[in-house]
């Protein structure tokens, strides 16, 4: 029976070719997901090492809350230095210092910009085992006039050696002369796609505001003496608030934080992965089910000359077993490819992963056989099992072909009718019932929304073939006899129908969720800047590093108006409102000057009011109904120097489309906290002209390259497209879910053309033209692709609109419907089914008349 | 009735003609002379049958006739067009126009009801027909309370003298029946038969059916006989013990 389902297969190229792809297309995808992410940690485990080595103590601030990824630690004094190295067994010592948000503008006047990678200053440690820095080309940069850069980021653009350049650092523009190029970690490397800016240690504490401090540093032990017994005597010398770590622990707490990063990547790609295989296994299923009922014949005469339905189901999982093993092997390929293709789109549309190998790793292939040949095997057990049920008479009462699969009995109907009941009062209630916070109110709707897709499923064969054949009526009117061909045959087989629509269906419901979600997120984001912001202009920096301190000043210098930067940093909060409730946690917090709140943006104060002394925090209603705050109570604050000050609650504000729960007056905040790069800038302008506005403030921000100056609607429709790149994303790997539907209507189409062979022996005999018997598939196609849009468009819009409902209104206060989106969706639809005919048809058209009469 | 003109020659009254037709399958050793240079004419109004043993190329003949297969040599006509000369589309609208069709089995489309079988050809065609034609040969099946039913909800019969009727309704220069009563019993068998007689004598008509039975042959006017590629003899006013004496001969 095993040579049965082989030679079975090898008869049957194509089929076994539509379906294997779909599954190729779900492996590959896993296995992208799994190369990326374990690419992604290979590069940066590596440039963890590099970044310890030669380095046995590095002496930095401690971190009180937070973690590395989210919180900038505050700076250790000069002074330490000289004191470390008195310690006995230390051999060398150097400060370190590193800013990210330091641009430089090349000779062309082009700022260098990175998508993610730091675009950093830093100074350059003379000691080259300790600072990792290697000159390439030309010299050292010395004093307050020079700087060199990275050999990468000086070949990409247009610098030279000796010549003077901008260089944007936290202090504003200065100009500095290029003194040469040079290179982390080794001479060979080839780096991650970040652009360093060098300059000597005191010109390097100036330009990036570091005083008398450094960030960190870096301590060499002498030859002899054990990196742990230096740590102790060095710990033993630290003031409180001071830290010490072994490179070890350094290297390990690098990876560590990216690696939260990267495991997120990987899961989301997984969840896409999944997602198209879950579309796969209706296809594969589907596939079996009309081969299997096209074999009825021989199967039932194998069943009459001896063979046992075991033999049988035995035959069919053989053959599904190997289109599994070279499915999942042929997967394995292509996912490689697809890895560079992730690359490709993130490059594209978001921040470059840096360059590195693509490890193939024992766990990416196991997981590529398991899910591949598992799935192919889970979808073809119901269809073997049904195949081993034949009788070996079931081959001789046996019908016209395709006429079968309407369905019947009653269990199905009123199973899929209570389903369906059950999943809408479900979603009824988690619309309007009462709930306590978001989480219950969304599990309980995406338990309804669960259901509703099942019953939908459950019920769709009942309808798929009245619906199918409506909505594809107005389309082929008009076409005569081919198109009425084409309407009766999607009404044929509601099964069929059914089965080959819903991967569409699934795949077009998510598109549709996304869109909603994503287009309702806009327009709320729209509605809040627009009731709570009342600036002229915004200024954002692109690349996201930040705004330079300085920038306000200037802007201020300019007249322009009322210029109010915002700043956000971490801070931990402190609330005791009566024992034994307290509470510690760990908010981002906005800085922005009280007294001029007023000119740029309305909080919609409901208790209290904003002080110009600003003494103390504005809170977010929602925050204080928490935490059982209200106007005048006090809590205290701890910032990540490990300061603490109390404040009290001044002012209960509702709106906060762009800073955070908690607002401090900036000169409280800079109190206890280093400068930092402000986030955004608000201006009110003064000048009533706008081209003139603009013309002032775009000499005043001249030397900023990374600012970026819209008036309100322009912001609002550039954060907008930034939400637009992630519903891109999102719609692009949904676009998989689709490549497999579209391969599922080829699939269904192709196999239901050859079992219609008479028939279409008999149209072209009786003069159908091949034209005309190709235009009747491609509506059938059409039909199909149509119902599956239907349903598809229908759910998507019954738990997208449920879910903006339910999603708290800070996020999402209305709900937009993306009319010409949907309409888009349909019309890509029928462009589908004219895809997905394109081969069936072609090889209907092509068939000899005579055999196909002939056909048995 | 035999013509031994090797010169293609139309003639005004011929329905369908075969000019040293010859369709040879396969090349050099294996190769197998199907038709052997048939010389025939099927003159209008007339109702033929071919006989012939297995794999004697009646088949062939009818099909390469009927313009769903090409001749290898010679040249076969509908009417005054010779099909050696037609594309492969304009064989299509040749069929569709002008060659009606009855197949042993699986004559009607599935998904399309009576009427709407009856009318394919002329609704592939664009065209709204002959409605007086068209309501005489529907009224002739005498099926006219049954037009509305798929063919899954007809006798054997009734789809038979559909198929027929879906044949005349375009009016064709000739139709073709590829043993239209091997499939049914013998009273359906005397009913299609009847439906097709009345065709030809009633409404003028041309058929020419191949078949293997003698009592299915004696409904025609002409009887053909086929041995190895070749028409070996011809009978005219048959019945079917004058059929079986001359198929018994040419068995022997």
């Amino acid at each position: 029976m095993l040579r049965l389902g082989i030679k079975s297969l090898l008869a049957h190229k194509v089929r076994f070719a539509l379906t294997a792809s779909t599954i190729v297309i779900g492996v590959a995808f896993v296995v992208a997901a799994f190369v990326t992410a374990d690419s992604l940690r290979a590069t940066f485990d590596e440039l963890a090492d590099d970044i310890s080595t030669g380095t046995d103590l590095t002496v930095r601030a401690e971190l009180p809350f937070g973690d590395i990824t989210e919180a900038n630690r505050a700076p250790v004094p000069e002074s330490l230095v000289d004191d470390i190295a008195a310690i006995e067994g230390v051999d060398a010592v150097a400060g370190g210092l590193f800013v990210n948000g330091v641009i430089p503008v090349d000779g062309s006047g082009d700022a260098v910009t990175t998508r993610g990678p730091p675009v950093a200053g830093t100074n350059w440690i003379e000691d080259e085992a300790l600072g990792q820095w290697y000159l390439i080309e030309g010299e050292r940069p010395v004093g307050l006039g020079e700087f060199a850069i990275d050999r990468s980021t000086y070949e990409g653009y247009d610098f030279e050696i000796g010549s003077d350049y901008q260089v944007v650092t936290p202090q504003g523009p200065r100009t500095f002369t290029l003194t040469g190029t040079m290179q982390f970690g080794f001479p060979e490397d080839a780096g991650i796609g970040a652009t360093f800016v060098l300059f000597d240690t005191p010109t390097a504490q100036t330009v990036l505001g570091f005083e008398d401090e450094f960030a960190e540093i870096a301590v060499r032990a002498e030859t002899g003496t054990g990196v742990e017994e230096l740590q102790r005597r060095v710990e033993a010398e630290l003031p409180p608030g001071i830290e010490v770590i072994t490179a070890e622990e350094a290297s390990e707490e690098f990876s560590d934080a990216l690696g939260t990063v990267i495991d997120f990547l990987q899961l989301v790609l997984l969840v896409f992965a999944f997602i198209v295989l879950f579309v796969s296994t209706f296809i594969i299923s589907n596939t079996f089910n009309i081969v299997l009922g096209q074999r009825v014949r021989e199967l039932s005469l194998l069943r009459a000359v001896g063979a046992t339905p075991r033999q049988i189901r035995r035959s069919v999982l053989t053959e599904s077993l190997a289109i599994g093993v070279v499915a999942s092997a042929a997967g394995l390929g292509l996912g490689m490819v697809g890895s560079l293709l992730i690359r490709w789109l993130f490059a594209v549309f978001a921040a470059s992963l840096p360059p590195g190998p693509l490890p193939l790793s024992g766990r990416t292939v196991i997981w590529a056989v398991v899910v591949g040949i598992g799935i192919t095997v889970v979808s073809s057990l119901v269809p073997a099992t049904k195949a081993s049920r034949l009788t070996p008479m079931a081959g001789l009462s046996e019908g016209h072909a395709g006429t079968d699969g309407r369905p019947s009995g009653w269990l199905r109907p009123i199973f899929g009718g209570l389903l369906l009941a059950l999943g809408l009062v479900l979603t009824g209630f988690g619309l309007f019932g009462s709930f306590d916070g978001a989480t219950p109110r969304l599990t309980t709707l995406a338990v309804g929304a669960g259901l509703v897709f099942i019953a939908v499923a459950v019920l769709s064969p009942f309808v798929a073939g009245a619906i199918a054949s409506t909505v594809i009526r107005p389309l082929v009117r008009g076409l005569g006899t081919a198109g009425r061909l084409a309407r009766y045959n999607s009404a044929r087989n509601p099964h069929r129908t059914a089965a080959t629509a819903v991967a569409l269906t699934i795949g077009l419901a998510l598109v549709t969720v996304v869109l909603v979600v994503g287009e309702s997120l806009k327009s709320s984001f729209r509605d809040r800047v627009s009731t709570a912001v009342h600036a002229d202009f915004v200024v954002t920096s692109d690349p996201q590093t930040g705004l330079p301190p300085t920038l306000s000043h200037d802007l201020e210098a300019s007249g322009i108006g009322t210029v109010v930067p915002f700043d956000f940093d971490l801070a931990q909060i402190l609330i005791r409102t009566g024992e034994p409730q307290s509470w510690e946690l760990t908010e981002t917090i906005t800085a922005a000057e009280f007294g001029r709140i007023p000119a740029v943006a309305d909080f919609g104060v409901t208790a209290g009011s904003i002080d110009a002394a600003g003494t103390g925090v504005l809170l977010h209603v929602d925050a204080a109904e928490e935490y059982g705050l209200d106007v005048g109570d006090e809590v205290t604050l701890r910032f990540i120097s490990g300061d603490t000050t109390q404040v009290r609650v001044e002012a209960l504000f509702v709106n906060s489309p762009l800073w955070t729960n908690w607002v401090l007056d900036r000169s409280l905040y800079e109190r206890y906290t280093t400068a930092n790069f402000d986030e955004f800038v608000l201006v009110r302008s003064d000048i009533d002209d706008t081209d003139e506005a603009r013309a002032v403030m775009d000499d005043a921000l001249g030397g900023y390259h990374q600012a970026v100056l819209e008036d309100r609607q322009e912001f609002q429709d550039s954060v907008a497209s930034q939400l637009d790149i992630v519903l891109v994303f999102a719609n692009v790997f949904l676009g998989f879910a689709l490549l497999i539907a579209l391969i599922g209507i080829v699939n269904t189409l192709t196999l239901s053309v050859f079992e219609r062979t008479r028939e279409i022996g008999l149209l072209r005999a009786v003069g159908m033209s091949a034209r005309q018997l190709r235009r009747m598939i491609r509506w059938e196609a059409v039909a199909v692709a149509l119902y599956g849009a239907l349903l598809g468009v229908g759910l998507g819009l019954l738990f997208g609109v449920s879910m903006t409902i339910a999603i708290p209104d800070d996020f999402i206060g209305t709900t937009t419907v993306p009319y010409l989106w949907l309409l888009l969706i349909f019309a890509v639809s029928v462009i589908f089914g004219l895809i997905a005919a394109l081969f069936p048809a072609f090889r209907a058209s092509r068939m000899n008349v005579l055999d196909a009469i002939a056909d048995e | 009735m035999s013509d031994s003109a090797t010169v293609p020659a139309p003639p005004t009254h011929a329905a369908a003609q075969a000019r040293a037709a010859t369709k040879i399958y396969g090349s050099g050793d294996t190769a197998v002379r199907a038709l052997d240079a048939i010389d025939v004419t099927f003159a209008g109004g007339q109702f033929t049958a071919i006989m012939g043993p297995s794999g004697s190329g009646k088949s062939t003949l009818m099909h390469c006739m009927a313009g769903l297969d090409r001749v290898t040599e010679g040249h076969v006509f509908i009417g005054e067009t010779d099909l050696s000369t037609l594309s492969e589309r304009d064989l299509t609208l040749l069929r569709r126009d002008n060659v009606g069709f009855v197949f042993q089995a699986f004559n009607l489309v599935p998904t399309l009801t009576a009427i709407e079988n009856i009318m394919l050809p002329m609704d592939l065609a664009g065209s709204k027909g002959d409605t007086e034609w068209v309501d005489e040969v529907v009224g002739a099946t005498g099926l006219a309370d049954r037009l509305e039913h798929r063919p899954s909800e007809l006798s054997g019969g009734q789809q038979q003298r559909v198929a027929v009727a879906r044949a005349l309704a375009g009016q064709p220069q000739v139709i073709f029946a590829d043993e239209p009563t091997g499939n049914v019993d013998l009273n359906t068998s005397a009913e299609i038969l009847g439906f097709m007689r009345d065709a030809v004598d009633e409404m003028g008509q041309t058929i020419v059916m191949v078949t293997h039975d003698a009592v299915s042959a004696s409904y025609a006017d002409r009887v053909v006989f086929l041995v190895d590629g070749k028409i070996v003899d011809e009978i005219d006013d048959p019945t079917p013990e004058r059929i079986r004496a001359h198929m018994n001969q040419l068995g022997a």
